[in-house]
């Protein structure tokens, strides 16, 4: 017993997204590893221990290596996997890389949805779709889709929702 | 009720003097709190006023401090009256609500279908004064509303009211039906030191002592740098024999010391039904009450520790929907034998499905992988340093998470009666959760890269109550979806992929 994969992909824009997400923030931690192992160098320093000094230029090393491959491998990943599917009355997606979620969510038991854009997705055109339930573990998120399917999706689900609730616990 | 009704506790009078709003016929009046709630409520004040003045007379004489306090405690007291005669609270037929003016105006208002629980809790003084705190919970984020002091019985009418809602039609409310479905028995409080939690009050005692000590002595200018330099001194040059003992005594106490707490929280712990609620009471000196409301409750979790697997000793807790602060409110049992506690799940919620069945082999290397592999990858990098004492004692760690590792495999398990789903996980803790299938709002199904390949998937089932849901940890793939599909065959039939030709054996029945 296997389950398939959703219909559909989400917005290849989702790719540059991702990326510049990942670029971001790993340029941040590139920098501050520069920075710390500039600041301690090969001297030895008080309350630090030796060993420490002497190999903390490995530390950007590490982070710039380790950061490539998350802003090049990671957002083709991602999009490879990330998909959605709404049928009659389930919402089901598929989301990760390294770690999947396959996440099934009856429609009866929405409690709400909603779309958020951050400055980045309102540059691309994308926007999230929110599934709220009473739990989190069931509330799903679907990052990377075209903003009018978002909001065209978001609109319909709490329609749907609504009519079919009863206190969706 | 166990509490004495030492003081006279008068119905509060629905006072005239301030205008009612307006309210349809079949209303209750518009009530306040219990006139004596200001002594309690002003009882913390003046003890700490009181102190600071007997203090500052001590210390200065009838000096300036002493006024302040004495006009602290007189601004203090006007508060409280003044609070107590602006509150009032009123039971609408369609809401609950309460209104404070005393500077700004502010009305909560709960409508009634709304209200989860209501929680009944008493500190000592208001036992003293036949009084109790009346928690109304309205939802997960509706926040709650408490009404500080009213008298006993009020507060028992008021539950009974605001949870009756549901059964107005069907049943006149004056039908009390009360059956206990549990009580603790002397025996358990001697379980007390098997649960780490109360093994460690001693310690939060004497630190909490010692801070309140030391922030008194440094106000009060006692504390100077000499003297504390002096006693760290006098008790580095303590002889090793005393301080042994010390520890000695010290480690000896915590048990003990864990006795007493396990009895001052859980004495007399009572579960009893009524009027389709559960009901939990418990506590000597704060005695509290949590009215549980049943079609709420949907499931419930047992919990333990390997020392108290070793006892047969196990704790349950309720899974409410929308309850607040459920660790501590949904608990239904203290460490109570396990037979006592699963007789009482099934009375609350029904029979728990067993026997388990165990998860496949492949878990069994997850689960040593991931015990193992931190302490390992510590070694690793204290051998890097070139640190031999600190890789040991990595090393030693990762040997003894094997232990462990198959320890959490065999703890692992799952089991379903078509009603109610279980399943357990865990092993220094470990917790079994049943759940009632209706309970179930959605399933994640989780799976690592090193789960894909080894053919394992962890199954959450979302529950809106308790923590969000209970997982079965590294159950086969196939297996996971062949139990979430008997669960709801409706949401998860349209999404699985048809059968691989090859593999027979992975179709379900």
């Amino acid at each position: 017993m296997r389950l398939r994969e959703p219909a559909n992909r989400v917005s290849p824009r989702a790719i540059a997204h991702w990326a510049i997400e990942y670029l971001l923030f790993w340029g941040l931690g590139f920098g501050l590893a520069w920075g710390v192992a500039a600041w301690l160098g090969h001297r030895p320093r008080d309350g630090v221990p030796r060993w420490v000094t002497a190999h903390v230029g490995w530390l950007p090393v590490v982070v710039g290596i380790v950061g490539v491959l998350s802003v090049t491998v990671a957002p083709v990943w991602r999009y490879r996997v990330h998909r959605w599917e709404v049928s009659a009355d389930v919402v089901y997606t598929r989301t990760g890389w390294f770690t999947r979620d396959w996440l099934l969510v009856p429609v009866s038991r929405i409690q709400n949805v909603h779309t958020e854009q951050g400055w980045l997705e309102r540059l691309l055109g994308l926007a999230r779709l929110r599934v709220h339930t009473a739990s989190h573990t069931g509330s799903s998120e679907v990052s990377g889709l075209p903003v009018a399917v978002a909001n065209r999706l978001a609109e319909d689900l709490a329609h749907r929702a609504h009519d079919l609730s009863d206190d969706a616990t | 009720m166990t509490a004495p009704h030492d003081a006279p506790a008068p119905r509060p009078p629905a006072e005239a003097g301030e205008a009612p709003p307006p309210r349809p016929a079949r209303d209750a009046p518009v009530r306040r709190l219990h006139p004596l709630t200001f002594v309690v409520g002003a009882a913390r004040e003046m003890t700490a006023l009181v102190g600071a003045g007997a203090t500052g007379l001590l210390v200065g004489g009838l000096s300036t401090a002493f006024y302040f306090a004495l006009i602290g405690l007189a601004f203090g007291l006007a508060w409280h009256v003044g609070t107590w005669a602006t509150f009032t609270y009123h039971v609408h037929e369609d809401r609950f609500q309460t209104r404070r003016s005393l500077v700004g105006r502010t009305v909560k208002s709960v409508p009634r279908e709304r209200i989860r629980g209501v929680d009944i809790s008493s500190t000592l003084g208001h036992r003293l004064l036949g009084l109790a705190i009346v928690h109304v919970d309205a939802g997960a984020d509706g926040g709650e509303i408490v009404l500080n002091a009213v008298a006993q019985r009020e507060a028992e009418r008021l539950r009974k009211v605001l949870l009756a809602r549901a059964r107005v039609a069907e049943a006149p409310l004056q039908v009390k039906r009360r059956r206990e479905l549990a009580h603790i028995r002397p025996r358990w409080f001697l379980y007390a030191p098997l649960s780490g939690a109360y093994l460690l009050t001693p310690f939060a005692l004497a630190g909490s002592l010692l801070g309140t000590l030391y922030n008194l002595g440094d106000d009060l200018g006692l504390i100077t740098r000499d003297r504390v330099e002096s006693l760290g001194r006098d008790a580095a040059g303590l002889p090793t024999g005393v301080v042994v003992l010390i520890m000695m005594l010290f480690l000896g106490a915590m048990p003990v010391a864990s006795v007493i707490a396990f009895t001052l929280f859980n004495w007399d712990f009572t579960v009893y039904e009524r009027d389709g609620s559960i009901v939990a009471e418990r506590g000597l000196v704060t005695r509290r009450s949590v009215a549980l409301e049943r079609r709420r409750v949907r499931g419930v979790e047992l919990s333990d520790n390997p020392f108290e697997r070793v006892a047969g000793v196990v704790r349950l807790g309720a899974l409410v929907t929308g309850l607040g602060d459920a660790a501590h409110r949904g608990r239904l049992l203290p460490a109570a034998p396990r037979s006592v506690a699963v007789a009482l799940a099934s009375r609350v919620l029904g029979p728990v499905p067993a026997p388990l069945i165990p998860h496949p082999r492949a878990a069994r290397g997850r689960r040593l992988v991931r015990a193992t592999a931190p302490p390992l990858g510590a070694a690793v990098v204290c051998a890097f340093a070139g640190h031999l004492a600190t890789t040991t004692a990595a090393l030693f760690a990762a040997l003894m998470a094997v232990p462990l590792g198959l320890d959490r495999y065999r703890q692992l398990g799952h089991a379903d009666d078509g009603v109610r789903l279980t399943v357990r996980s865990g092993s220094l803790r470990r917790r079994q959760y049943v759940v009632e299938h209706d309970a179930i709002v959605g399933w994640r199904v989780r799976r690592t890269l090193f789960q894909r390949r080894a053919g394992l998937a962890t199954l959450h089932a979302a529950v809106g109550a308790g923590e969000g849901g209970c997982a079965a940890v590294d159950m086969s793939e196939s297996d996971a979806l062949a139990m979430a599909w008997t669960i709801t065959p409706d949401w998860i039939a349209p999404f699985l992929a048809p059968p691989r030709p090859d593999k027979t054996r992975e179709h379900p029945s």
